[in-house]
């Protein structure tokens, strides 16, 4: 079993992040407030605070790892900086200028700016104005046909992916000029201009989510609502995408653990893992939990019996069905929404991640045992 | 006859599983709102195609899907103006209390003779599986009560009859 941990914070739960020294976690009930947990043992939480600015529900929360400061977007069109003043978890308001809901938000690798998705169907790019001493945001208002529903930035601090809900994902330039210094690997005159598009892939034909670059930005992760995941390997001029369809719920987040594999989320409620083989192909292996194939085996014995059925008009067992309903669930029993890293800044695979989902659970998961399994992917 | 019917439920229970993956999805149009797309239908693209699930003619289901809601509208078979007039005043009945189905939308889609909207919220609150079987069940309990309803008025139109007759004997 992956598993190492698994703690209910709450009835439900939106989003989730990481303190740098990874001992807490501050996550979203599902409500307008935000609320910091601290392990003091295995399965023994403390609730140490609660950040109460908000209106409506949170839709995002990203926690920096090297300022510490915590990042917050809500459906009432705000965002908020919260430092660590003493004791205090302190707001500073962020001038988003949006006139819809934010849904998601990711500070850049350098953290001296993040990007915040939204429902007005644009990015802001936000960072922090010395001379004001307060956070300005600046919008890239171009091509996006519906509410940006993920934004993930290239370890460059420059480039950035949206995906949305018109089903596109795209990579901006977000160079500002006085955050960002122009150095001799920006690949052209568009990588140095705010807000202009280098790309746009048209893979999917649903909903797109859970964008995703991998640790040396050079390959692009990204799920459809059509039960697709994407592959965009060398992005750039002419990038080499690859479409991968798996039975099965949707997926809603992915997360890359190495330059070749990568985990997906999503409504099924277990992890998923993809590969990519030494030629470059993308596929499913499995997935991570393990009472998920047990469920599959009685899947299809019930299809089986059923059809026989249908020719011997004999009554089938209703029994099977219920058990492979019931059997449907493992370590979280809802849609999960959202994976994070567990591993440290900077180390190029990642072992340990964690998992929050809509049954209010916030499960820890470690490859280390699993790496035979998974084969010398890695 | 019993067959079609499970084909036809389990049809619809499969389509229900990939159909209700709903997520939590603010209003594009209005700011601060949140809204079912499925019955505002004001940004296309955050819709999916209906699907129309059919065992014969007259009996149906419709499944239309959004980003954070779904909408499920039922035609139940009548077979004679009996069980028309059952069907109509039994669902009617069943409508006006929508309240206590949490599910059950006040007002039958144009066509249909019952409504279930669900959103994104009774999906956080309940068990997925538990409201797609829910609506299983309801199925097929209305299919047993126009049935039970159109044999007791059967059964007391001829008690009613026999016994106005008896006065001619």
């Amino acid at each position: 079993m992956a598993v190492v941990d698994v703690h209910r914070f709450a009835e439900s739960i939106t989003c989730h992040a990481w303190s740098p020294d990874l001992s807490m976690v501050a996550l979203c009930p599902n409500n307008t407030e935000v609320h910091i947990y601290k392990s003091l043992s295995q399965d023994h939480w403390e609730r140490l605070h609660v950040l109460q600015k908000h209106d409506q529900i949170v839709s995002g929360i990203d926690w920096s790892s090297k300022s510490n400061k915590i990042v917050t977007v809500s459906h009432d069109r705000n965002s908020y900086v919260w430092s660590l003043e003493g004791a205090e978890w302190v707001p500073t308001l962020v001038i988003l200028r949006l006139n819809r809901a934010a849904l998601c938000v990711q500070w850049s690798p350098k953290e001296n700016k993040f990007a915040v998705g939204s429902g007005a169907k644009t990015v802001c790019i936000c960072y922090y104005e010395q001379e004001n001493n307060w956070w300005v945001s600046k919008l890239i208002r171009k091509r996006h046909e519906s509410s940006v529903t993920s934004v993930a930035w290239h370890p460059n601090n420059v480039l950035l992916a949206t995906t949305s809900t018109d089903g596109k994902c795209r990579v901006f330039s977000t160079f500002i000029k006085g955050v960002d210094t122009k150095d001799s690997k920006a690949g052209s005159p568009a990588e140095t201009k705010f807000g202009e598009q280098i790309l746009q892939l048209d893979l999917s034909y649903s909903w797109a989510f859970g964008v995703k670059w991998s640790p040396s930005g050079n390959t692009l992760a990204y799920v459809g609502h059509s039960s697709m995941i994407y592959f965009v390997d060398d992005v750039g001029p002419s990038p080499l995408a690859q479409s991968v369809a798996f039975r099965d719920l949707p997926l809603r987040d992915v997360l890359f653990i190495s330059e070749k594999m990568v985990i997906g989320v999503g409504y099924d409620s277990n992890p998923m893992v993809f590969a990519s083989d030494d030629t470059g192909i993308w596929s499913f292996i499995r997935y991570i939990g393990e009472k998920k194939a047990a469920s599959s085996n009685s899947s299809y014995s019930s299809q089986f019996s059923e059809a026989f059925g249908k020719f011997y008009g004999s009554q089938s067992k209703s029994t099977t069905a219920n058990d492979a309903s019931e059997s449907r669930g493992g370590v979280h029993d809802n849609c999960i929404n959202s994976i994070v890293s567990l591993s440290k800044a900077g180390s190029p695979k990642v072992m340990r991640f964690s998992t929050s989902g809509l049954d209010g659970k916030v499960a820890i998961w470690d490859l280390e045992n699993m790496e035979q399994e998974l084969g010398n992917q890695f | 006859m019993a067959n079609s019917l499970r084909l036809y439920l389990a049809c619809i229970k499969n389509t229900l599983e990939a159909a209700m993956c709903l997520q939590n999805f603010p209003c594009q149009e209005v700011e601060r709102h949140n809204k079912p797309e499925v019955e505002l239908k004001t940004s296309p693209e955050l819709l999916l195609n209906p699907v129309l699930i059919c065992r014969n003619e007259a009996e149906k289901c419709l499944i239309e899907t959004s980003i954070n809601s779904l909408r499920i509208s039922l035609k139940v078979k009548q077979a004679d103006e009996l069980e028309n007039i059952l069907t109509k005043k039994f669902l009617r009945f069943l409508s006006m209390r929508a309240e206590a189905f949490q599910v059950l939308r006040r007002k039958p889609v144009q066509g249909y003779d019952i409504s279930f909207l669900i959103t994104n919220y009774h999906c956080e609150e309940m068990q997925k599986q538990k409201l797609i079987d829910f609506i299983i069940q309801f199925m097929e309990d209305i299919e047993k009560e126009i049935r039970d309803l159109k044999e007791s008025v059967n059964t007391r139109g001829r008690l009613v009859a026999t016994e106005f007759l008896k006065q001619f004997m």
